[in-house]
């Protein structure tokens, strides 16, 4: 499944513009969208997520939608942004850093999963790979907006270049996400095409169809279990019904057993296998013993 | 003697979804209106003009050097805004982009509406691009009668169930030249 992780949407968005706009990803082959309100600042007092509702006839079909908020990071020191509510109301949180010092905060301490920047603008800092991988390597992921550039005039397409090959100079291609911020249907493009594009610019093919599917993938799963699991960690996927886990109350996993409990499994069976030799060997002997007795 | 590499595009014109005020009560299904025919008067020479102007202004003076021969559209059809392009194969990318930045049909006067060029297939012959339109043109005519219908026809074999690759444009399994380094 290949995921948008950036429709923005503001209060002047009708709902008609939006639905255009999520029929076409629909259509272009995008399985996932994440609808995204940007917040300059803490939103004040207990509401809900602003997103409207969508109701479109049976017959237009629209991709899955997550909610995100991006958060516009100035000065690190005034961030008065509280996370905890925040995550509780969107399901992905980023963050667009403005300067240098809010940028290497974001690298390196702040705790959401997407930096994203306006790479159209001279951002007045370069990307260093020791911040950039320090990122990558925590799990936050870089986003490349690509219809940043389809929207701008020659000078901001050639910004926006600069940026990200310095961005995939910085990474080396590692955790980088792709994603339209099309402001209206048009300036959506097909994931062959956006693929192709940066590919001109420095990212190579695989790189690009991960941008488009794992990378973003893996950064909703992850948020995902970060809310309903506990501690982030460990995720309940589905529950056997009462009478069953009663009978088979000896350690049977259900049906969406993690990898680890797999591997436990695996060791157990290792083990009593192991157990069982042990046994078998002490039995011969035993028995031997009692035969050379018998003689 | 050595062949001339070429890549053929087998391009898209897609037109945006229809605004979401008649998307609830109109009765054209959606996919229809995407591959709406193009109505402008687009000629293959006009195309032409359009993408190396498009690509002088990505790619400067040496991407309008490079397609600079090479370029030509193979087959425009209208009715089905499909279009077949021809380029050189070391220089297929810089056409690629520049018809990802085209926003609206070209047209002498500049009235064209806005749209976007998707390339659905690369290919390295143009036989099987032209098969591959044909196999798109079917599979998109019987998803747009069970859309109008919403019974399923049984009579054609079901395509659209095939899960579409929708990034494996490159799709060389089945391409024999795609990969003929220069022999």
């Amino acid at each position: 499944m290949l995921y948008d992780l950036n429709v923005p949407w503001s209060p002047s968005t009708t709902d008609s513009q939006l639905l255009q706009t999520l029929t076409l990803s629909a259509s272009l082959g995008y399985g996932a969208v994440a609808l995204n309100t940007t917040l300059t600042q803490a939103p004040s007092g207990q509401q809900g997520v602003p997103f409207p509702k969508l109701s479109p006839d049976s017959s237009t079909k629209l991709p899955r939608i997550l909610h995100r908020a991006t958060l516009v990071l100035d000065d690190p020191a005034a961030s008065n942004f509280s996370l905890p509510a925040l995550v509780r109301m969107y399901d992905i949180l980023a963050v667009r850093p403005l300067s240098d010092k809010a940028f290497q905060n974001a690298c390196l301490t702040f705790d959401t999963p997407i930096i994203s920047m306006d790479l159209t603008q001279n951002l007045g800092f370069y990307f260093r790979p020791k911040p950039c991988m320090a990122a990558v390597s925590r799990g936050v992921r870089f986003e490349i907006c690509y219809s940043q550039a389809l929207a701008a005039d020659a000078r901001g397409r050639a910004q926006f270049i600069a940026n990200a090959t310095g961005l995939i100079r910085a990474t080396r291609g590692r955790g980088i996400m792709v994603s339209s911020e099309a402001r209206n249907a048009l300036s959506l493009r097909a994931p062959a095409d956006v693929v192709n594009l940066l590919d001109v610019w420095g990212l190579g093919r695989e790189k690009g169809m991960e941008g488009l599917g794992s990378v973003p993938r893996s950064v909703v799963v992850n948020e995902g279990v970060k809310r309903t699991g506990f501690r982030g960690v460990v995720d309940v996927v589905q529950a056997l019904d009462a009478p069953f886990t009663k009978e088979k109350q000896d350690g049977q996993p259900g049906q969406g057993a993690n990898k680890k409990d797999k591997k436990q499994k695996r060791k157990n069976g290792e083990e009593t296998q192991k157990g069982d030799k042990h046994q078998s060997k002490k039995m011969k002997l035993v028995s031997r013993d009692a035969d050379t007795a018998k003689k | 003697m050595v062949r001339v590499k070429e890549r053929y595009l087998l391009v898209n014109i897609i037109y945006p979804p229809a605004d979401g005020s008649r998307v609830g009560n109109s009765t054209t299904p959606n996919l229809v209106v995407q591959h709406q025919p193009t109505t402008e008067n687009l000629t293959p020479g006009i195309l032409v003009r359009a993408l190396k102007s498009q690509v002088a202004s990505l790619f400067g003076d040496y991407g309008a050097g490079c397609l600079e021969s090479d370029l030509s559209v193979k087959y425009l059809s209208l009715a089905t805004s499909t279009v077949i392009i021809r380029c050189s194969r070391d220089h297929y990318q810089m056409l690629w982009s520049a018809l990802t930045f085209m926003d609206r049909v070209p047209t002498k006067d500049g009235s064209g509406r806005p749209c976007i060029f998707r390339v659905v297939r690369v290919s390295g012959t143009i036989r099987k691009a032209e098969e591959e339109a044909i196999r798109q043109a079917k599979q998109r005519l019987n998803e747009a009668k069970e859309a109008t219908s919403q019974i399923p026809s049984s009579l054609e074999p079901k395509e659209s169930s095939r899960p579409e690759a929708v990034l494996d444009v490159m799709r060389d399994s089945d391409d024999e030249s795609m990969h003929d380094v220069d022999d």
